[in-house]
């Protein structure tokens, strides 16, 4: 199963991946990097720290302007993808596997993702 | 309406990102902004600059009533040579800062910013009174395409191009049989040509320069990589570095201003005033120390207070930095060398304030 069957999209272009260990990966969508173009810094969050459904959590930025991430769900940072954070170039070469942004443990209920859209619905709203 | 280009539909089927702008549907990048870039530093690109405004003045009294209306002195300004220029209102602060070519003995061209025409012919128009001009807004004849980059002079050579011309200077040219004008000039700090084409032949000059520009390696640009060699060359952008309330003096540009010019022209009380006794703000240009950039509208502060805002900020793939252009406090400890902060989503980044233009200018031709 490749790993666009598996994740949830917010209509904000954040995705989020259910990694069957009680832990969850956000990151953003390739139709977000590829809006964006070249990503040339992004700014992740510490470990530990909490967010709600719809907090920033990050910051991208392009060559022309920066954005803010939002989370999909409510949930407590447990790891942060520093080498993206090192080389934000990733993000334009692979953002699902490579470019990942942070793992999280889930601090809210399933009703959050009631919202969340499969990638095959995500692309046709985008469309 | 929005407003497209002759070759709109070129851009769209080379897959470029269009975005709105100015008024105008236009390419903002390609590829990627960066690939771009390097490309017109190491190689050769051609810019869609369709967008900005061609404005002709003549008439008996042409030279006369430019020389009112710009701190530049048109009557020293030779045929087939153009000058930098701004516009300014009677307090100095600016409606627009242009290009002015010399097309004949009784002729000028006016190129301005896409976003500031109206605003242009208006000061153009209200000022004309009593003197003998004809003064013609031709922006919908016209489509202009930049070629810039080291490989230029070579490309349109190769197309036809057989006057040697030194930089800021316009000829009648033949390019790939098309009748044009050819200027040599541009906003990115490289060598290179603007080419001012008719509409109806817009679309076959631009097919010809990509594919003859092939052995050269040209890649079509888009107003991203425009904006990013437009900075590393230090050059402003009218609407984020110079604006109604910025005054050439304060933007830094006093070396385009004669000192001696005789002829008033509007704003030269405060513009030589501001010569003579300084000015309350200064543009600098920054150096970000750390991986963040500095955007426009975000503040500066030095020594703990807030002393002024950037205009303009983006990386500057060829120094590996970020850089950006800021006003700050005219204070004499804010130099080259100094350290000043950047608020940056509420955390104060440490940026260097260097010299301009960021990188060295590779565009002075003189033969």
């Amino acid at each position: 199963m490749s790993i666009t069957e598996k994740i949830l999209c917010s209509k904000s272009h954040e995705f989020l991946l259910d990694n069957g260990d009680n832990t969850y990966t956000v990151g953003l969508t390739d139709y977000a990097v590829e809006q964006l173009g070249d990503i040339v810094f992004l700014e992740l969050p510490e470990e530990g720290t909490e967010y709600k459904k719809g907090d920033t959590f990050a910051t991208v930025e392009s060559v022309k302007a920066a954005s803010e991430i939002y989370m999909p769900v409510s949930g407590k940072v447990i790891a942060v993808n520093t080498s993206a954070a090192d080389s934000p170039e990733i993000l334009n070469e692979d953002c699902f596997e490579k470019g990942w942004l942070v793992k999280i443990e889930l601090t809210g209920n399933e009703a959050e993702q009631a919202d969340l859209l499969d990638y095959e619905d995500y692309k046709e709203e985008i469309e | 309406m929005v407003k497209e280009t002759f070759i709109h539909d070129k851009h769209v089927a080379l897959g470029a990102k269009m975005v709105d702008f100015a008024g105008w549907h236009m390419p903002v990048q390609y590829s990627s902004i960066i690939e771009e870039h390097k490309n017109v530093r190491e190689n050769v690109g051609i810019f869609d600059v369709s967008h900005m405004g061609e404005v002709f003045v003549s008439g008996f009294d042409a030279a006369a009533f430019l020389n009112s209306l710009v701190p530049q002195n048109i009557l020293e300004l030779d045929y087939s040579k153009a000058v930098y220029c701004q516009l300014p209102k009677e307090n100095g602060g600016l409606i627009d800062d242009l290009i002015i070519y010399r097309l004949g003995i009784l002729e000028y061209m006016i190129i301005c910013n896409a976003s500031r025409v109206d605003e242009d012919l208006n000061r153009l128009v209200n000022h004309s009174r009593g003197f003998d001009v004809k003064i013609y807004d031709r922006s919908h004849e016209f489509s202009l395409f930049a070629v810039q980059g080291p490989k230029a002079d070579e490309l349109m050579r190769k197309m036809g191009l057989t006057t040697h011309q030194n930089s800021f200077t316009i000829c009648p040219a033949v390019i790939g049989g098309v009748k044009l004008l050819a200027s040599r000039s541009g906003y990115t700090g490289e060598d290179g040509y603007e080419l001012l084409v008719k509409n109806e032949h817009a679309e076959y000059l631009w097919d010809e320069i990509l594919k003859q520009g092939k052995e050269f390696n040209i890649m079509p640009i888009g107003l991203g990589a425009r904006d990013t060699l437009r900075l590393e060359a230090g050059l402003h952008l009218y609407g984020n570095d110079l604006d109604e309330n910025t005054t050439p003096v304060e933007a830094g540009l006093s070396w385009s201003i004669p000192k001696d010019k005789h002829a008033d022209y509007v704003g030269k009380d405060v513009i030589m005033g501001q010569i003579a006794n300084g000015v309350e703000k200064k543009l600098i240009g920054l150096k970000m120390l750390d991986k963040s950039i500095a955007r426009h509208e975000y503040e500066v502060y030095f020594k703990g207070e807030k002393v002024g805002t950037v205009t303009s900020g983006a990386p500057s793939p060829m120094l590996g930095a970020n850089i950006a252009l800021a006003y700050v406090k005219n204070n004499k400890e804010i130099c080259t060398g100094s350290i000043v902060q950047v608020m940056i989503r509420e955390k104060l980044h440490d940026a260097e304030v260097v010299k301009r233009p960021f990188i060295e200018k590779r565009n002075k031709v003189r033969l």
